[in-house]
């Protein structure tokens, strides 16, 4: 497998299969997909179409059946599950629908927590500006339960930018929102990541989420369909 | 990089008191060993002291032959303290008076422990004799007035004229007969040999007395092996007194109620191992998609436990030391002139304790939750309690390892274990049955009674598995609280208010009614008057009784040791002495006999004596003929059949009588007990003295020394100074065993707590939905209070059963009472155990019940 620069994560014939007690149910058949370097790409479709199980072999959280994926220039499908989280930590940036803050971390401190695993040096001024690039500078020493939704989002979106991650994968970021903190959610998440210059891949079942991304990917049955023609797409 | 996280992340959650259940449970497993080993050390080691006291050393090797110098060169090379003690019994003169005495010849470092007092003259407050010297001997009072001397006085001991330097007013040795033996003469045992008294073929008993520590002793008994012979034998400390048995079961018990709070407190541990786990699995996967590796991740949560593990025990070996020697303070302010000795094992067990706690409870489900997958970010669900084999499997052998290192003693920490593992199965069983048939039975049940046997049912395993630890920490109050009362109650039995503390000897038939009129005007009640006489076994079926040559030695040494109950220890302790030499079979047999050819005080009773109880035969029917009851071990030991033909000997006059019956005879009640009762038409022509006793209150002690002047024949043995032993031992024991309840009923909560607590997550996404649904307050609050009364019940009635069970094989086995049922327990058992976990569960439930909807939402989904 070749690649250019432009290319960030490539999949090919990634399939995934589970095995059930007297059956086996394929969630992803075998999927082609190439997401270039600061691509916003949707993943949508229906509940149970398999977009999240894809999104989760993208970010190494998960392994195919078969085919191979490539993230940054690295195969996941040959990497264990330590040299994926190490390759997590370095290149990948999470948000999650339920937020997922540790609970017995203060905000500031859920912010600064990547970037002390990873070892980078000046957490704590870094998570300051994130805190204060998501309007929460004054909530820095609050602790989840003290925070809304919006706010728990608004930290765990200041969280996935710390190491300054080359991809942000969001999984329905504004689904547990009322709309209009959705909205503001979403569009502080569009804003960081043009900022930062981030690729993005985002989960939602959400169309008008989906059309703010650059291109869009429709998972049905465990088959994608990509709607935007310069990327490869195999039904 | 992660320590500083970790550091961060533990830090944060001590504060949150995410990390207080389980170290609060770790603390009380090293308290809990530590507080109990030192205590029941204490113990231990005060009752070793104190049983001294009764022999004046640690250690004693008894003979029949003259002392054996390299013997006592070898203790003094071991720096082992030694002191030489002779008796015997002669006959000594104060001009024209003479009399039978017991003596004993002791060395100048006599008494190696314990308190010998000696007084310039018979008076109480006589000024006290603080050493005595050679040419000097010292008599009990009695003996002044029967030889009409007082002290500063001469008399002739064999060939010798010794001078009487004052009187015995305390001797930690002392003879506690309630028989009238000869009364004591002590001298210094460099004078022996001057009197002439002793001959060859005299009967004397030598005593090499040693004190020093048990590490010292065992190492002399080992060396001096090789100079030992056949008369020759070691006395064992007394454990069979009414002291020795009280501590004894004191003993156990501490040990038991150890063993049964280390099990409380590791199942605490793991419960809340588990419910830490549990907590903990989606910020492990949160993290590993940050990009921690599992090994970071271990590395995380390890030092978390490391770090808890560290402050439980720094924080349960300082309790645990301080409740130990506070125990060994109150030991000491009680015995006086016990010596405490610190020792290191308690201090060992409790980090051990801690190491096996944190190692085999809590290690594997952090190892567990270190390897949730990150992938748990996108699933959006708790992790649900999942049946851990190996937890499980590793925390049984935990729980075995913490019971055999306390105990040391393999067996019965195998056996209680596997008592707890078939019980712990037998309840996982019915709990499954009880909780599936409850699903029709909540048909026509109101809806709060209904969600709660639902919810009772959803969660068949955690709840099955709850149910246990509930029933198992009930079960274990609940086996406590009986325990403790029933030997508190026995003790208390066993030296009721008003026993009588007073025994009157050799009392003439004339004299009878004087001392009941005596008794009578100073409101005092005398007891039953036993008559008694000295006789001697001559045969059994017409076979006559040989004595061997050791047996000389057994004479001088029973009549000093001569009260019932020591006596019977003694010879119980020869007999397994003997056993344990392999001596040869003929050796046997004649040991077996042994004291039975000598004197023996023999009584004649119509009526059986209260605390005696008949196993075999009968008893005389209208008074018997020709008959005789014997004790039962004797019987044993004679093997004695109903039936048999013993011949005896009294003051000359043989004749026999038939056993017609076996009795068992409560040697630690201290009332007068006799191996033989004869029935009285055998004695009717017999001149007999008689026995009797009385309780006499502290304020009227001076009418001893009425008694002792008006009736200078019959001798007073007061055992006031037992009794009073016996109660203060009773009553701080029973406050050591309370102390110990509470701390097992404190685990027990514990283990409660972190069961509910360990549910705490999902009830609250419960109620969360509940309260979405439109449920009350008052609704919510009558299924919780349902569920938890009915998990209670439950809890309760296995606890009761089990208890009931394990109770009457407890009683019988371990602590030799007799079986009883505990109707108390029947009630008390499910009610405290509805009324408990209800109280426990709404308690801990009680701030979620009254939070809003849209909070309780917030708090779900975090």
């Amino acid at each position: 497998m070749s690649f250019t620069p432009e290319i960030y994560i490539q999949a090919k014939a990634l399939t995934k299969q589970v095995q059930l007690t007297d059956s086996t149910l394929t969630i992803l058949q075998h999927i082609d997909l190439t997401i270039n370097r600061g691509d916003s790409v949707a993943i949508v479709g229906a509940s149970g179409s398999g977009k999240s199980t894809l999104l989760g072999i993208l970010a190494g959280l998960d392994t195919a059946t078969s085919g191979e994926v490539y993230l940054a220039g690295q195969p996941l499908h040959a990497l264990d599950d330590d040299a994926r989280a190490e390759l997590r930590a370095r290149q990948v940036g999470f948000v999650f629908q339920s937020f997922l803050l540790l609970p017995s971390l203060s905000a500031l401190e859920n912010v600064t927590l990547p970037a002390e695993l990873a070892g980078i040096k000046n957490a704590t001024q870094r998570g300051r500006e994130l805190l204060a690039l998501v309007g929460l500078t004054e909530r820095a020493d609050f602790y989840p339960s003290q925070m809304s939704g919006g706010e728990q989002q608004r930290v765990a979106i200041a969280r996935a930018f710390i190491t300054k991650p080359a991809i942000l994968f969001a999984d329905e970021p504004s689904a547990n929102l009322d709309e209009t903190t959705g909205a503001k959610i979403e569009d502080l998440l569009f804003e960081l990541n043009a900022q930062q210059g981030t690729t993005l891949v985002l989960v939602t079942h959400n169309p008008a989420l989906a059309k703010r991304c650059a291109k869009q990917a429709t998972m049905q049955a465990g088959h994608l369909t990509m709607a935007v023609a310069e990327v490869t797409s195999v039904a | 990089m992660w320590p500083n996280v970790a550091w961060r992340l533990f830090w944060r959650e001590l504060k949150r008191g995410e990390l207080w259940v389980i170290a609060f449970a770790l603390c009380l497993a090293v308290f809990t060993v530590v507080s109990l080993s030192g205590i029941t050390e204490s113990v231990r080691s005060a009752l070793a002291q104190r049983s001294a006291n009764f022999i004046a050393a640690d250690k004693i090797l008894r003979s029949s032959l003259p002392f054996n110098e390299a013997i006592f060169e070898k203790a003094a090379t071991l720096q082992v303290k030694s002191a030489k003690q002779m008796q015997f019994s002669t006959m000594v003169f104060a001009g024209d008076e003479m009399q039978l005495v017991s003596v004993k010849a002791v060395s100048a470092s006599y008494p190696l422990r314990g308190k010998l007092t000696l007084r310039q003259h018979e008076a109480v407050d006589a000024p006290i004799v603080p050493t005595f010297s050679q040419g000097e001997v010292f008599l009990e009072p009695r003996l002044l007035q029967l030889l009409q001397i007082k002290a500063g006085d001469m008399i002739e001991v064999g060939v010798s004229q010794l001078k009487v330097a004052g009187v015995i007013a305390e001797e930690p040795d002392a003879p506690l007969s309630v028989f009238g033996n000869a009364p004591r003469l002590l001298m210094h045992v460099d004078d022996v040999a001057a009197t002439e008294v002793v001959q060859p073929g005299s009967r004397i008993g030598y005593r090499y007395q040693f004190a020093g520590s048990d590490a010292l002793l065992t190492q002399l008994e080992t060396e001096v092996k090789s100079l030992l012979t056949l008369h020759d034998r070691w006395q064992k400390l007394d454990r069979e007194s009414a002291v020795g048995s009280a501590l004894d079961r004191a003993e156990k018990f501490l040990l038991l109620a150890g063993l049964l709070g280390i099990v409380l407190a590791a199942c605490a541990a793991a419960v809340a191992a588990s419910q830490y786990s549990q907590r903990h699995a989606m910020s492990v996967a949160v993290i590993k998609a940050l990009g921690v590796t599992t090994a970071t991740a271990r590395k995380i949560y390890a030092s978390h436990l490391s770090l808890v593990t560290l402050l439980s025990v720094s924080i349960g070996l300082a309790l645990g030391q301080f409740a130990s020697s506070s125990a060994q303070w109150a030991i000491v302010n009680w015995l006086g002139d016990y010596q405490a000795e610190f020792s290191s094992r308690p201090l060992w067990l409790g980090l051990l304790t801690a190491v096996i706690c944190a190692g085999l409870f809590s290690a594997r489900p952090i190892w567990r939750l270190a390897a949730v997958p990150a992938l748990n970010v996108l699933r959006q669900r708790q992790q649900e309690w999942q049946f851990d084999i190996w937890h499980l499997a590793t925390g049984a052998v935990a729980v075995w390892l913490l019971m055999w290192l306390f105990s040391g003693d393999l067996w019965l920490s195998a056996w209680l274990f596997l008592l707890c593992v078939a019980f712990a199965a037998l309840l996982l069983g019915m709990a499954a049955v009880i909780v599936k048939v409850a699903k029709p039975m909540s048909a026509g049940q109101s809806s709060a009674l209904r969600l709660a046997l639902a919810n009772l049912r959803r969660r068949l395993w955690p709840n099955s598995f709850q149910l246990i630890t509930f029933s198992l920490a009930l079960f274990l109050t609940l086996l406590l609280y009986f325990l403790r009362a029933e030997l508190i109650g026995q003790w208390q039995q066993q030296v009721p208010v008003g026993a009588a503390n007073q025994f009157l000897v050799n009392i003439t038939e004339a004299e009878k009614p004087q001392i009941s009129a005596l008794l009578t005007k100073n409101q005092l009640t005398a007891g039953n008057y036993y008559p008694m006489i000295s006789g001697r076994v001559l045969s059994v079926n017409n076979e006559t009784l040989t004595e061997p040559d050791a047996e000389n030695s057994d004479k001088a040494e029973s009549e000093n040791r001569d009260t019932a109950n020591r006596d019977t220890a003694e010879r119980k302790k020869g007999e397994q002495q003997a056993d344990q030499t392999g001596t040869a079979a003929n050796a046997e047999t004649a040991e077996r006999r042994r004291g039975i050819g000598r004197e023996l005080n023999l009584t004649w009773l119509s009526q059986m004596p209260a605390n005696n109880e008949v196993v075999k035969g009968q008893w005389f029917v209208d008074g018997g003929k020709a008959e005789v009851s014997v004790e039962v071990e004797l019987a044993e030991r004679l093997d004695l059949a109903i039936g048999d033909t013993i011949g005896f000997s009294v003051g000359g006059q043989q004749f026999s009588a038939k056993v017609s019956s076996f009795r068992k005879v409560d040697w630690n009640s201290l009332q007068p007990n006799f191996f033989m009762i004869l029935s009285p038409d055998l004695m009717a022509t017999f001149p007999a003295t008689y026995l009797t006793a009385f309780y006499l209150p502290p304020a009227q002690q001076p009418l001893l020394n009425q008694l002792a002047r008006q009736f200078p024949t019959v001798s007073v043995l007061s055992v006031d100074n037992i009794l009073k032993q016996i109660n203060d031992i009773i009553a701080q024991v029973s406050l050591a065993l309370t102390v110990i309840l509470a701390l097992v009923f404190a685990a027990a909560v514990l283990v409660l707590v972190a069961q509910v607590q360990a549910t705490l997550e999902q009830r609250q996404q419960e109620l969360a939905i509940l309260r979405t649904l439109g449920a009350k307050t008052v609704f919510l609050r009558r299924a919780v209070l349902a569920e938890f009364a009915a998990l209670g019940l439950m809890a309760g009635v296995f606890a009761t059963v089990l208890a009931e069970i394990l109770l009457a094989v407890l009683q019988v086995r371990l602590f030799e009472l007799p079986f009883s049922l505990h109707w108390n327990l029947w009630w008390i058992g499910p009610g405290l155990g509805m009324l408990l976990i209800t109280g426990l569960g709404y308690l801990l439930l009680r701030k979620l019940l009254i939070v809003d909807a849209p909070t309780l939402l917030r708090r779900a989904l975090q």
